[in-house]
């Protein structure tokens, strides 16, 4: 059997001090190149799910393995590092750094990572070719994010989440500022090009409509018991 | 090199905020400097009102009145000295120079001073500064009058006008040496200390303008000033007088034997260990001007810390998108050190800028009416200092906004919470 790529097992969380989990997730498996669609309503830990599979946060009890590293064995620095060197995220909205430019801003991944940088080859044009393959004209490149659509800066987003192809892209509510041909029209964007990459993609939303595009797909509040145990 | 980049780029973003907090720590470090330069300036000035003088002597009051009323023209001597005494000491094998001083009398609110023509060939001011004649030369007459300069100059004197010494210094009609007018011959050029606002006649003028009074009033025989010039000027006493040694090793031994001359109580003071006391004694305005620009810093640094900390929450999805590419949390908290730093680092250079730009004017002023001269001067190891201590306190400064921002971005992780 394949290692999967992002394992999580018996996984609870609370902050310190907390009386009931956020979150408790029994098991949970994902393997290279896999869609994953994370659906839950508001509170129902889809952040605090996020931030441990990121590696900010650590696990009260249990262990996540992210590309055969657990999370836990790591220092934090280290963690940042892996969150550097292997992951892409994108925000539901504002995810530019208002004071750089399009260009800069999807560069920005490689200054923090020494293999997203060496993957690229050269930084510049790789992060050229991957916004005119995302249908970003040049002429948009050195203006202020804040001249951008909405629609233009989701898919800066992606770009920036792409760059030096990251084994896994995780996807914060990113279509929610979007309205529906936008978003679909985002969605096949961000499958084309992590199936071109052949990066693991984790989609967390709270929107069920979207649910049938992905192969696999997870219904926070079901798998999280985390409410159950409360209750 | 990329972190101070990200930094650049978002303080330039948000440049108004930023420069008027520049703007600010420039304004408390050009006042906190001015106030520091005027300190020391002043107190350069005043430790050097007199210089190469080894010991002033007087008859017996307290150190600081002797020097007060010698130096400063400030108050009265409790009693005089004899021209006797002045003779004997003087004599001395150890005395060099000796400058008779005869006070008591004014004219229009300015001193009186009657000495003798070594006053302008061995009194120094400042470092070793002699007196200079900015129009005239010494007097030669029993009535001729050298002018400071700002009695020259508030009261509109030129050469070889004629002037009315009044007796004391009330100046009223009834007090006045009218029958004897002194003419002008020399005006002293500016020195920044109390010569500047003295009217200096020979001793024998002194004694001129006295012969026909007792005490308070005027005897009923009055002389004309011609008359005058025929009885024997010889002063019989003097009010104090200075004494440069030929070697200052006697100067603790001759202060003693003056303080212990039998003849009369006698008092010699070293005028540079007095004029240390006083000012330790009126020093306390110069430690609250200090204060108070060390509290116009805070101030200015406070300023920053509200900059800061109103920015923290617009902040945060930079924050939270700098942690989702991989930065460290203390990347976070150099991005909040690094940006304090730069903006009060600027603030200093601009505050230094300020305060040379404005101190060319204020040299000029200073010394026209105050006759205070301002060195114009590279900063000093204390000024650096300042430099240091400004700069280290917005580095403790920055550590609030960082700190927070690192707890929170511990906290928010990828959340963004708008």
């Amino acid at each position: 059997m394949i290692e999967p790529i992002v394992r999580i097992e018996g996984v609870r969380f609370r902050w310190p001090g907390q009386l009931h989990d956020l979150l408790h997730i029994p098991d949970l498996a994902l393997h290279r190149g896999e869609h994953l669609f994370i659906q839950g309503p508001s509170g129902s830990g889809k952040t605090t799910l996020l931030n441990l599979l990121t590696g900010i946060n650590l696990p009260t009890t249990g262990a996540i393995t992210v590309l055969g590293t657990e999370l836990t064995a790591l220092s934090n620095s280290q963690r940042d590092q892996l969150r550097a060197d292997y992951l892409g995220v994108i925000f539901q909205q504002f995810n530019l750094l208002p004071y750089l430019s399009l260009l800069e801003n999807v560069q920005l991944p490689c200054e923090f990572s020494k293999l997203k940088k060496s993957k690229c080859g050269d930084v510049r044009t790789a992060s050229k070719k991957l916004l005119s393959r995302l249908g970003l004209e040049e002429s948009l490149l050195n203006q202020p994010v804040s001249n951008l659509s909405v629609g233009q800066q989701q898919r800066a987003a992606v770009a920036r989440a792409l760059i030096g192809s990251p084994e896994i892209v995780i996807a914060d509510e990113p279509t929610s500022a979007l309205d529906s041909r936008n978003r679909d029209r985002f969605l096949d964007l961000l499958f084309q090009e992590t199936k071109e990459q052949n990066s693991t993609l984790i989609f967390v939303s709270h929107d069920k409509h979207i649910a049938r595009q992905f192969e696999h797909v997870v219904q926070l509040d079901q798998v999280n018991t985390a409410g159950n145990d409360a209750s | 090199m990329m972190l101070f980049n990200i930094v650049l780029k978002s303080a330039w973003h948000r440049r108004t905020s930023l420069l008027l907090t520049i703007c600010s720590i420039a304004i408390s470090v050009c006042l906190l400097f001015g106030v520091d330069k005027l300190r020391k300036e002043t107190k350069s000035s005043f430790i050097n009102t007199i210089s190469q003088t080894d010991l002033i002597v007087g008859a017996r009051s307290g150190p600081i009145n002797l020097l007060l009323y010698s130096v400063f023209r400030i108050g009265n001597a409790t009693n005089n000295v004899s021209w006797d005494s002045y003779k004997h000491i003087t004599s001395l094998s150890e005395v060099a120079w000796a400058i008779p001083i005869s006070l008591g009398d004014s004219h229009r609110g300015y001193r009186v001073m009657g000495t003798d023509a070594g006053y302008f060939q061995h009194y120094k001011y400042g470092r070793g500064q002699p007196l200079e004649f900015d129009k005239g030369q010494p007097f030669a007459d029993v009535y001729d009058a050298v002018l400071g300069a700002d009695v020259a100059r508030s009261l509109n004197y030129k050469l070889s006008d004629e002037i009315i010494i009044s007796h004391g210094l009330a100046s009223t009609k009834f007090s006045d040496h009218e029958n004897k007018p002194f003419t002008i011959v020399g005006i002293l050029a500016r020195t920044g200390t109390p010569v500047d606002r003295t009217v200096h006649i020979a001793l024998e003028g002194i004694e001129a303008v006295h012969v026909d009074w007792k005490g308070q009033g005027q005897l009923p025989l009055q002389l004309t000033a011609k008359q005058t010039r025929k009885i024997n000027l010889q002063p019989k006493t003097i009010t104090a007088f200075m004494i440069g040694l030929k070697n200052r090793i006697n100067t603790f031994r001759l202060q003693r034997k003056i303080t212990e001359f039998g003849k009369e109580p006698l008092l010699a003071i070293i005028p540079g260990a007095t004029l240390a006391d006083l000012w330790q004694s009126i020093s306390v305005f110069e430690q609250i001007l200090l204060a108070i620009s060390g509290f116009v810093l805070v101030a200015g640094l406070m300023g920053m810390l509200t900059t800061l900390l109103s920015t923290l929450n617009e902040r945060r999805r930079e924050m939270a998108v700098l942690r989702s590419i991989g930065a460290h949390p203390y990347h976070i908290v150099l991005l909040f050190v690094f940006e304090t730093l730069f903006v009060v680092f600027a603030g200093c250079i601009v505050g230094a800028s300020l305060f040379y730009t404005l101190l060319f004017p204020a040299q000029l002023l200073l010394v026209e009416t105050y006759g205070i001269h301002v060195a114009i001067s590279p900063p000093d190891p204390s000024q650096w200092g300042l430099f240091a201590i400004v700069i280290f306190l917005g580095l403790i400064v920055s550590l609030i906004p960082g700190l927070i921002a690192y707890r929170r971005s511990l906290q928010d992780g990828l959340a963004i919470r708008v």
